[in-house]
């Protein structure tokens, strides 16, 4: 069985070394390469290759990024000189860590635990919110992935978040992005003095709440700055009324 | 030990000041109860009596031999009065020697001297003693004081010194990995290539060496510093990076800090060039205005890159090594607008102030510079 693999890293002399040694391997098929985040999601997702040799550090998207955009990420081998990401590496169930600059047996060895993996039909799990520049800290962007169009959110940008089936709906000015994470997920990693999760299903930027209706005993509506209407529920006006 | 006072010459000439009126005054009184030979007892008296301040400078030992707090009293008293008794004694027969020469070479009055002022003499000979101990005393107290703030004062400084080696810019280790890898990738496809790039990292790696230890050199070498920095992120970047420098001729023997320039380009690359698909151009100026040096460094910026930290403590570093350096007198400012990022750096032209060149007479901003009150 072939693999067709992907090399995505924004060194041109790195891709090259890459390729190189994977034409040594009767069983690796380089299906293409990519400079960058934004053609690596786009890439995966046109080809479909069984393995990606991502870089992290990268324009636009971090090799974590651009797993996050993924419905059905491949196996994925990350090559790096920065050893601090290993940890994240193992979390989002990564084949191998190579840490540039490696050698040919260093290769070898992933290359064997590649074929491994893939031969028990394993397939990762989708992985979590990319957070490799901060652990810790409140999410700083917010990536969608529309079609063939990424975007990259301020959080500012967003209105408000709701649920819909097992992700969310972002309402970003007129716009609606789907994005696959729940809303538990998200809300936990969004600065939580900017967003308050008013109701079970509704993630509320602060800044845009112009006022609040009474709709029925214990029920209230939160009116928009640009005239939308989002459910405030008894818990969620509590958590309101506290930080106001 | 050497006496504190014989090494060094000023304060010998105190001690002989202090000593002089003492020592007049015991001339004084001897010549006073002495009044049919007045001369005479001057002439016997006052040589031994400038003479007795060099001979208690022998209680100096004994001094050190039992320090003040350390020696309890009894100790001290059974040490210093014999000492002052053998001293006096010493003394009044050195008198008693110069009253005879002084009688054989035909001052008949001379002899007598010693006699008539046994009392006054040996009186005059322990008190002395004793207080050229006490003098003694309060010589170590202060030596010891000036020591100590010595120490401290040393103190401070190699506590400076190993903030500024913590402060000095550090390799970063990922530069080296990431240009390792290239290096082996250039080996079979371009090997001329590889080699230009161990040579350039060579440079780079020598120049790092040699001049992160020294307190200033010129800007041209600060400058080749940074640009043998770019040469080597040139060949993995490729096309993306593009840099250029504008450094008037007379600029480059000016003197800077070392690795004041090279981590604002490596700031560029990282933060600014490497975030961006198409790469961009990052530029180097060195402008002099009065006894100003200002040194930008400009590169664009990706809009959606997420602010780093890594940049704020590149930064940072770098102002508190500049505080360290020249004080307030120093300023480094950084800006991210949206046409890109911009760090300014202000270095006082310390030694060349006396010299500077013709000088405009305006406030404006050099030639080229953006004028911050736009």
């Amino acid at each position: 069985m072939t693999l067709r693999a992907l090399i995505v890293d924004d060194e041109e002399p790195a891709r090259r070394l890459l390729a190189e040694r994977l034409a040594a391997a009767a069983d690796i098929e380089v299906v293409g390469e990519c400079r960058n985040g934004f053609e690596a999601v786009q890439a995966i997702q046109r080809l479909v290759p069984d393995v990606v040799f991502l870089d992290v550090q990268m324009p636009k998207l971090d090799g974590f990024e651009v797993l996050e955009l993924l419905d059905e990420p491949p196996a994925v081998v990350f090559t790096t000189a920065y050893d601090e990401y290993a940890l994240r590496a193992f979390e989002v169930h990564a084949v191998d860590y190579l840490l540039k600059p490696f050698g040919e047996q260093r290769l070898g060895e992933a290359l064997a635990r590649l074929r491994e993996r893939l031969a028990r039909g394993e397939r990762p799990a989708p992985p979590p919110l990319a957070r490799t520049a901060r652990a810790g800290a409140p999410l700083e962007r917010v990536l969608v992935r529309d079609g063939e169009r990424i975007h990259v959110l301020a959080p500012e940008r967003i209105d408000y978040v709701e649920a819909r089936g097992d992700g969310v709906v972002l309402k970003v000015g007129d716009r609606r992005l789907r994005k696959a994470t729940p809303l538990g997920e998200l809300a936990a990693e969004l600065d939580p003095r900017r967003f308050l999760r008013v109701h079970r299903s509704y993630l509320l930027n602060l800044e845009r709440l112009a006022g609040l209706e009474l709709y029925a005993k214990d029920s209230r509506v939160a009116l928009l700055k640009d005239g939308s209407r989002i459910p405030v529920s008894r818990a969620g006006y509590a958590r309101l009324r506290e930080l106001l | 030990m050497l006496h504190p006072l014989l090494a060094r010459p000023r304060r010998l000439l105190l001690y002989l000041a202090l000593w002089a009126p003492l020592a007049l005054l015991l001339v004084g009184l001897v010549a006073a109860g002495s009044p049919q030979s007045r001369l005479a007892a001057v002439a016997v008296s006052l040589p031994p009596a400038v003479l007795y301040a060099f001979l208690c400078l022998g209680s100096w030992h004994l001094c050190q031999a039992h320090p003040l707090p350390a020696t309890p009293l009894p100790r001290l008293l059974t040490t210093h009065f014999p000492a002052a008794v053998l001293s006096t004694a010493v003394w009044l027969a050195l008198l008693a020697g110069w009253g005879h020469l002084l009688t054989s070479l035909g001052i008949p009055e001379a002899g007598g001297v010693l006699a008539r002022h046994l009392p006054l003499l040996a009186t005059a000979g322990l008190l002395l003693y004793l207080l050229a101990t006490a003098g003694h005393y309060a010589l170590i107290a202060q030596l010891a004081a000036d020591a100590a703030e010595r120490r401290a004062l040393q103190m401070q400084v190699a506590a400076r010194e190993a903030e500024l080696a913590a402060l000095r810019a550090q390799l970063d280790p990922h530069f080296l990995f990431n240009s390792l890898h290239s290096v082996a990738a250039l080996c079979s496809s371009d090997p001329a290539a590889a080699r230009r790039m161990i040579e350039h990292l060579g440079d780079f790696l020598r120049a790092n060496l040699e001049l992160s230890g020294l307190e200033r050199i010129p800007l041209g070498r600060e400058l080749q510093l940074a640009l043998s920095y770019l040469q080597i992120q040139r060949i993995r970047f490729g096309e993306r990076l593009r840099y250029v420098h504008e450094v008037d001729e007379a600029s480059m023997a000016l003197e800077v800090p070392p690795l004041v320039l090279q981590p604002l380009v490596e700031n560029a690359v990282k933060h600014g060039i490497a975030q961006l698909v198409d790469g961009g151009a990052v530029r180097i100026q060195a402008k002099r205005r009065r006894d100003t040096l200002y040194l930008i460094v400009d590169n664009p910026l990706d809009p959606d890159a997420t602010p780093s930290r890594g940049t704020e403590l590149g930064l940072e570093n770098l102002r508190r090594r500049l505080a360290a350096a020249y004080g307030g007198r120093a300023l480094l400012t950084a800006e991210a607008r949206p046409e890109g990022f911009r760090v300014e750096v202000r270095v006082p032209l310390v030694a060349a102030a006396a010299s500077a060149a013709p000088t405009p007479t305006t406030e404006a901003p050099p030639a080229g510079l953006p004028d911050p009150r736009r």
